[in-house]
């Protein structure tokens, strides 16, 4: 079947779920109010709290959800072929992702603009703080760890990238200052530094970089030595303030988003190409089955937690109008969904014009998953030859955009952390742990760093898939968590929280699932440090599913009573 | 083509790159700026709860150094306790 054929679909679907399902939410379940004045108006100081256009807004909400995670899971999970992927991500993003990403704005937009966390505290309880904490722990640990195993990957397989990744960090700081001091448009120096990171890209090609040479000589494998390096890499990085490298690094990152999503809608149009894949694989024996397995290999581009934390933390400050949250929210989720359709076109179509032989490239699970990167740049790269750019510079191209996704999202994740860690210790009362950034810093990097090169070291590690999809068990655990508190809270104002349940009981049933099935595996494969790993987060899966149904059913019982101290205190001033 | 047309796409042209660069910045520098403005702030609270020690009940050995900037810092102190999560200051007359 024509790729282009597949997209107008998908895109049309997302187009008809934006006109009549986001409207119907946000009329019958969300009721927003144009009238309502929002925390960016009644709380304005010019920084977090700014009134800002709908159609800008949704700019930064975009650029701050996506990132390479929409991209790696549906690369591994086209593994089952491109039908249940593609079915997952468009379901997922109409009825699920746009729910949740929706509902996440428009709670916190009720509440002062409070993020996720703080709103879990009110709603359900106390206890649902630290399980927040501890999910968000795991979540954070997985996805540096996977992250760092994905750059790793590609270094390997696409040296020519490593000098213009490395050229990117001076350069981002090198166009902030510019930015900062002139204080003059941002557009020509953007278009310059684009233009000279692609540039830079002809130089990679000329000067590869492998450390392979080094790796022997250290007696360990080269995946190894660049997990090393690169958790090396972030406890530096992690400690500078956010304006020298991380934002402007952020900002070259939102430019390539937009220009790869480019590519690879006009590549597919351009090319005609064909998906090669077959629309149900058929998957060798042993192979963990599609259900319940592709609902954690994808996570982001079918519904991802992380979206609930952007929404509640950021996007929320910044609503100029309530009802312009369906259009920030339900939006930013299609975009996401989009990337994945991307994703999932590059590996059964793109890439066929790269390799002839797909069921070469996914012939067993622990292939998929280790080539599932790769797959997308070839496929990207497939996609640009399209459009004239030489095949190989191309491919590089591509492996650069997701290095720099995946490479920002480390810095942030280390970041995070350390302030997760510091607040579980204040919790624990580990006061050495709490008032030390050095030792916070390096149990931040430590824990991932151990995760992505533990047993047998980085390349002779965990089936790459298997550790994505206990990263996509945390992520589905947090996107659980907000869809609890956005079902609490349309429960309790009386509306029909059905819309909003559906997807939450469906996304606690098939994450649980997976995670006793591969408990089972682990235990009987004698993996003790994934089965203990994997049976912790089924304890906080079976936490998170009790407290949400104790929750529900206090707001089932009693409708109307307000959930949240400022409805309490909202209330008390009417009586 | 006369002369006049030509300086009319000119002035369209510049006033269309204007809109584009402007749209540009709002997309993508707005979110840097904004971080950078919090990271200033995030250093002004720090140096706002070092001269207000005393407000806390904790002695300030420099009150006397820094009273001259006390004034200074009652202007936006409003803001200041709201976005520390206080409602209200607790002080009579300086502020709320």
């Amino acid at each position: 079947m024509p790729a282009i054929v597949v997209a107008l679909v998908v895109l049309a679907v997302y187009l008809l779920g934006y006109r009549y399902y986001s409207a119907y939410l946000a009329k019958k379940v969300y009721a927003l109010d144009p009238a309502f004045i929002t925390p960016a108006h009644e709380l304005r100081d010019g920084v977090d709290f700014v009134p800002t256009n709908k159609h800008v807004l949704f700019g930064h909400h975009f650029t701050s959800i996506a990132g390479a995670a929409p991209i790696v899971g549906p690369a591994i999970a086209v593994f089952w072929g491109w039908g249940p992927a593609l079915a997952w991500v468009v379901l997922g993003t109409v009825f699920a992702a746009g729910v949740h990403d929706f509902g996440a704005l428009a709670v916190s937009v009720r509440h002062r603009a409070r993020s996720i966390g703080t709103l879990a505290r009110e709603v359900i309880n106390k206890r649902a703080r630290t399980l927040f904490l501890l999910i968000i722990f795991f979540l954070l640990t997985l996805v540096n760890a996977v992250f760092a195993v994905v750059i790793a990957t590609l270094f390997i397989a696409t040296p020519q990238a490593v000098l213009p990744i490395v050229l990117e960090i001076p350069l981002a700081i090198a166009i902030g200052q510019y930015i900062y001091r002139t204080r003059s448009p941002a557009l020509v120096p953007s278009i310059v530094g684009v233009i000279l990171l692609y540039l830079s890209i002809g130089l990679g090609q000329l000067l590869p970089i492998s450390l392979a040479p080094v790796a022997d000589a250290l007696g360990i494998g080269e995946r190894a030595l660049w997990v090393i390096l690169l958790f090396a890499y972030t406890f530096v990085a992690s400690r500078i303030p956010v304006w020298v490298l991380l934002q402007p690094r952020d900002y070259i990152n939102s430019h390539q988003l937009f220009i790869a999503l480019g590519v690879i809608l006009l590549g597919i149009l351009v090319g005609m190409d064909r998906i090669v894949a077959p629309v149900v694989n058929d998957v060798p024996e042993g192979s963990p089955s599609w259900f319940p397995f592709l609902f954690i290999t994808i996570a982001c581009g079918a519904i991802s937690g992380f979206h609930s934390l952007v929404s509640s933390g950021t996007s929320s400050k910044q609503l100029d109008k309530e009802t312009d949250a369906r259009h920030v929210g339900y939006l930013g989720a299609v975009g996401e969904g989009s990337l994945a359709l991307g994703s999932i076109l590059a590996c059964t179509a793109g890439v066929a014009a790269a390799t002839t032989d797909w069921e070469r490239l996914y012939a067993d699970f622990a292939t998929a998953s280790d080539g599932a990167v790769g797959n997308f740049t070839a496929g990207v790269g497939a996609f640009a030859g399209n459009l004239g750019v030489p095949a190989t510079t191309a491919a590089v191209f591509a492996a650069v955009v997701v290095i720099s996704f995946a490479a920002t999202t480390m810095d942030t994740g280390v970041r995070l952390q350390r302030y997760i860690i510091q607040e579980i210790a204040e919790i624990a009362r580990v006061r050495v742990i709490a008032r030390n950034v050095t030792v916070v810093t390096t149990l931040a990097v430590l824990i991932p760093l151990g995760m992505a090169l533990l047993p047998g070291g980085g390349d002779e590690g965990y089936t790459f898939g298997v550790l994505w999809q206990l990263f996509g068990t945390t992520n589905q655990l947090t996107a659980g968590l907000a869809l609890a508190v956005v079902a609490v809270w349309v429960t309790r104002n009386s509306r029909n929280p059905i819309a909003v349940l559906v997807p939450l009981v469906f996304l606690l049933s098939m994450t649980t699932w997976a995670l006793w099935i591969n408990l089972g595996n682990f235990i009987e494969a004698g993996d003790w440090v994934l089965a203990p790993l994997d049976a912790i987060i089924f304890v906080l899966a079976a936490w998170l599913i009790v407290e949400a149904a104790m929750a529900l059913l206090r707001a089932w019982r009693r409708p109307g009573e307000p959930a949240y101290a400022d409805d309490q205190e909202a209330k008390a001033g009417e009586q | 083509m006369r002369p006049s047309d030509v300086e009319g796409w000119r002035i369209r042209a510049a006033g269309a790159w204007r809109r584009v660069e402007r749209f540009h910045d709002e997309l993508f520098v707005a979110p840097w700026r904004q971080g950078l403005e919090r990271e200033a702030r995030r250093q002004g609270d720090v140096l706002r709860a070092l001269l207000l020690l005393e407000a806390f009940g904790v002695d300030n050995p420099v009150a006397y150094e820094t009273l001259d900037l006390v004034p200074q810092l009652v202007a936006d102190l409003h803001e200041w306790h709201l976005r520390l999560g206080q409602e209200r200051f607790g002080d009579p007359g300086v502020c709320c």
